[in-house]
């Protein structure tokens, strides 16, 4: 991340992922509350949908954004020497990849099954 | 009235700690007036204060917990006893007296006056009166201190992060229908530390004697960098 990108760009990224997470989780909620899928298999069926599909992992890719902009803020702040910050960074930086690739996993596999 | 007033002088102590001193409150007592009372009662008590009326900023002190003016606050709102300590995160001087260097540099980071870069006018540069409005909230930052040195992230960062202050007259510039140099201005304050340490959490606001919003002016550099950026 370039030095003009890690003030600017990280606030304003970190406010439309905001957005899109809160408008996700409205819709979300709305879809669990009345059109709920029953089954295991009416899951996988509305999962495999592609604007589904794409919509979850925009979903995921907003949180995992979102998280990395506050933990590097949060570290930022309170973890100063530079070493132990730079592996907590890049701890927190594979847990998110990590979980971004699982969760990619997850949704496509509803797809290939369905 | 009880006090408890943080003693600490460097040359003989090892370490700070509280004194307690009685004072008689009389009408209309504010906190400066019994600090000089103290001061009567004990010479070597230090503690800087100097116009007694709100305007020079020299008596910001940590009343109870809260940042505030020693000479706009009577004594009679406050809750006792009265626990006076100097203004958190800046090196203790002596007692109250705090060494403000590191406050003052950031202020001065901002470049703190008008840079016109046209030719000067033989006249003063004139300001349309709605423009002139766009100031109001900003130039009467008084420089106390209570801001930066109640905010969490100052705290943590004093060396790169402008804090509130020095923010607030950031965009007091910015805001100012004379001032050229916005783009320079909006460049120099990029990275994570400067501006962006700001995390709104408003210690700011509800700290500053003179009711001024530093959180709102930081939320309007963000948006000018922002349109400027794209």
């Amino acid at each position: 991340m370039s030095r003009q990108a890690s003030g600017l760009r990280a606030w304003a990224l970190q406010r439309i992922s905001a957005v899109y997470l809160g408008l996700y989780l409205i819709y979300m909620l709305g879809h669990l509350s009345f059109n709920a899928p029953e089954s295991y298999e009416a899951w996988r069926a509305y999962v495999a949908d592609p604007g589904v599909t794409f919509g979850m992992l925009l979903f995921a890719t907003a949180l995992l954004i979102h998280a990395w902009v506050g933990i590097r803020d949060v570290l930022i702040d309170y973890v100063h020497p530079i070493m132990a910050r730079v592996g907590l960074l890049s701890l927190f930086a594979i847990g998110f990849i990590g979980c971004g690739l699982w969760f990619a996993k997850v949704v496509f596999l509803a797809g290939v099954a369905a | 009235m009880k006090f408890f007033v943080y003693r600490y002088n460097p040359d003989v102590d090892t370490a700070p700690h509280m004194q307690e001193y009685d004072v008689e409150v009389t009408r209309g007592m504010m906190l400066r007036d019994a600090l000089m009372e103290i001061k009567r009662q004990d010479e070597a008590f230090a503690f800087r204060h100097s116009c007694g009326e709100g305007v020079c900023g020299s008596d910001a002190v940590n009343v109870n917990g809260a940042n505030l003016l020693g000479c706009t606050t009577p004594v009679s709102e406050l809750k006792e006893p009265v626990n006076v300590r100097p203004l958190p995160g800046r090196p203790v001087i002596r007692d109250l007296v705090v060494d403000m260097s590191q406050f003052y540099q950031q202020y001065r980071a901002v470049k703190p006056y008008l840079i016109h870069k046209d030719a000067l006018p033989e006249q003063e540069i004139l300001q349309s009166p709605e423009d002139r409005d766009k100031l109001d909230g900003l130039y009467e930052c008084i420089m106390c201190g209570c801001c930066s040195t109640a905010c969490p992230s100052f705290w943590w960062n004093p060396d790169k992060f402008h804090g509130p202050q020095a923010l607030l007259q950031a965009w007091r510039f910015l805001a100012d229908s004379r001032d050229q140099a916005t783009e320079e201005r909006l460049d120099a304050l990029e990275g994570p530390y400067k501006l962006f340490r700001c995390h709104t959490i408003m210690n700011c606001v509800e700290s500053c004697p003179k009711s001024l919003n530093p959180t709102k002016a930081i939320g309007k550099i963000k948006e000018l960098m922002l349109r400027h950026s794209i």
